[in-house]
């Protein structure tokens, strides 16, 4: 399968809030625990052996599982599948609680229903579509989940 | 760098929504002749195979940090992926409708962009919302200052945009919503917010740290909280207009 390598490993590059060197330990049974510097950047962890600018790998936080293994520990699970389980040793409970935090914001799919639940509220508050002064309105991704377009509704009875 | 294929394939075929697909060309790198392929957008990633029924994924483009450009010298429907300083996808659509709607869709593709939507429309939520409670029309200048959203202009022109790009937002401006009667509105201001001053300002309201994607329970809980307290003020102040001569009330609330 073939992908934008240099671009994406420009990516990995680019600034992040969230970047810091943790335990990684992979799913597989034989693997250990190592030193890696793990970056947060748009819906992909990317993680690099320290001091190296190219990352090894990069994960799609996508239909995955984040949790709290125990008070510095997180795990993320892909696939529903349990053996595959990365975990990531943290240095205190509060980085733990960020990065787990973070890991969720950070999925494509939890930030289109939290477009969907602003744009069904402000539409109810406001009777316009905030959509609409984008251009954007009838875009697929952007449609309230039920599939029912939002209709602009009288106001001037209010 | 490793891309852990099956978490993509994974993401490809779950049940969470398809943004686009469908057929498209992209132009041969070495020989410039055009495939036929089968395109799926999915969130920022768009993958490519031969046929739709297809199990084996061909490609994908992770869309951030790319311009969509429409490219006539190309071909009547031909538009491309450009990533400054790295490769040009060149695709190409068999109509123009096609393609202006793969246009449409690949431009709000990336994740920047919809991270900025999302911001934007979380601050207009909140500002919708403490209006509906004010019941004033705001004075959302100082509201909209901080953040920067790609107006319609340039989403025409074609940009995707990486997080270090600032556009101008256009401004946004809630009509009042007068729900309830003067009257009964005066008394609760003087409970809730100064009487014809200013509103707080933005970073005076309570909550405006909170950060609306970490919890909608709380930030529910909250404005509950509110309309209790509201409602026994409101309880309590008729409570004591009854005891009273109530002539001057020009509006019965029983």
């Amino acid at each position: 399968m073939r992908f934008n390598e240099k671009e994406l490993v420009s990516l990995s590059r680019q600034p992040s809030e969230m970047a810091a060197e943790l335990g990684m330990r992979g799913p597989k049974k034989g693997d250990v625990l190592k030193k890696r510097l793990v970056k947060l950047v748009v819906n992909f962890l990317f993680y690099f052996r320290t001091d190296e600018e190219e990352p090894i790998g990069a994960l799609l936080l996508e239909q995955c599982r984040v949790e709290k293994e125990d008070s510095q520990t997180f795990s993320i699970v892909f696939l529903d599948e349990a053996e595959r389980k990365y975990l990531f040793e943290c240095d205190s409970e509060e980085q733990c609680g960020e990065w787990i935090d973070s890991i969720i914001k950070a999925s494509y799919e939890f930030m289109r229903k939290n477009l969907i639940f602003y744009r069904t509220e402000i539409h109810r508050l406001t009777g316009k579509d905030p959509l609409e002064q984008y251009g954007i309105s009838d875009e697929t991704r952007f449609q309230v989940s039920n599939g029912l377009q939002l209709m602009p509704r009288d106001t001037s009875s209010l | 760098m490793k891309i852990h294929k099956k978490i993509l394939t994974h993401y490809l075929s779950c049940t969470s929504p398809v943004d686009k697909e469908g057929y498209l060309f992209k132009k041969k790198e070495r020989n410039a002749t055009y495939q036929r392929r089968w395109f799926v957008l999915k969130a920022n990633l768009l993958f490519y195979q031969e046929r739709p029924a297809d199990r084996h994924l061909l490609g994908v483009i992770v869309l951030e940090g790319c311009a969509v450009r429409r490219s006539e010298s190309e071909g009547q429907f031909a538009f491309s992926l450009v990533f400054e300083g790295f490769k040009t996808y060149r695709l190409a659509a068999v109509d123009h409708q096609t393609k202006e709607s793969w246009v449409k869709s690949l431009l709000s593709a990336s994740h920047c962009y919809l991270s900025l939507l999302v911001r934007d429309l979380g601050r207009q939520y909140e500002e919708a919302k403490q209006n509906q409670g004010s019941g004033e029309s705001s004075s959302s200048a100082h509201m909209n200052s901080d953040l920067f959203f790609p107006s319609t202009a340039a989403v025409r022109e074609g940009r995707s945009f990486s997080a270090g790009t600032v556009l101008q937002t256009p401004s946004f401006h809630t009509k009042a919503m007068a729900r309830k009667s003067p009257k009964l509105w005066h008394r609760r201001n003087a409970h809730v917010t100064p009487l014809n001053g200013p509103a707080p300002l933005y970073g005076e309201w309570p909550l405006v740290d909170l950060d609306p994607l970490e919890d909608f329970r709380k930030l529910h809980d909250y404005y509950g909280q509110e309309v209790k307290r509201v409602r026994e003020e409101w309880m309590r102040s008729r409570q004591e207009e009854e005891e009273e001569d109530s002539d001057q009330d020009l509006i019965y609330l029983g």
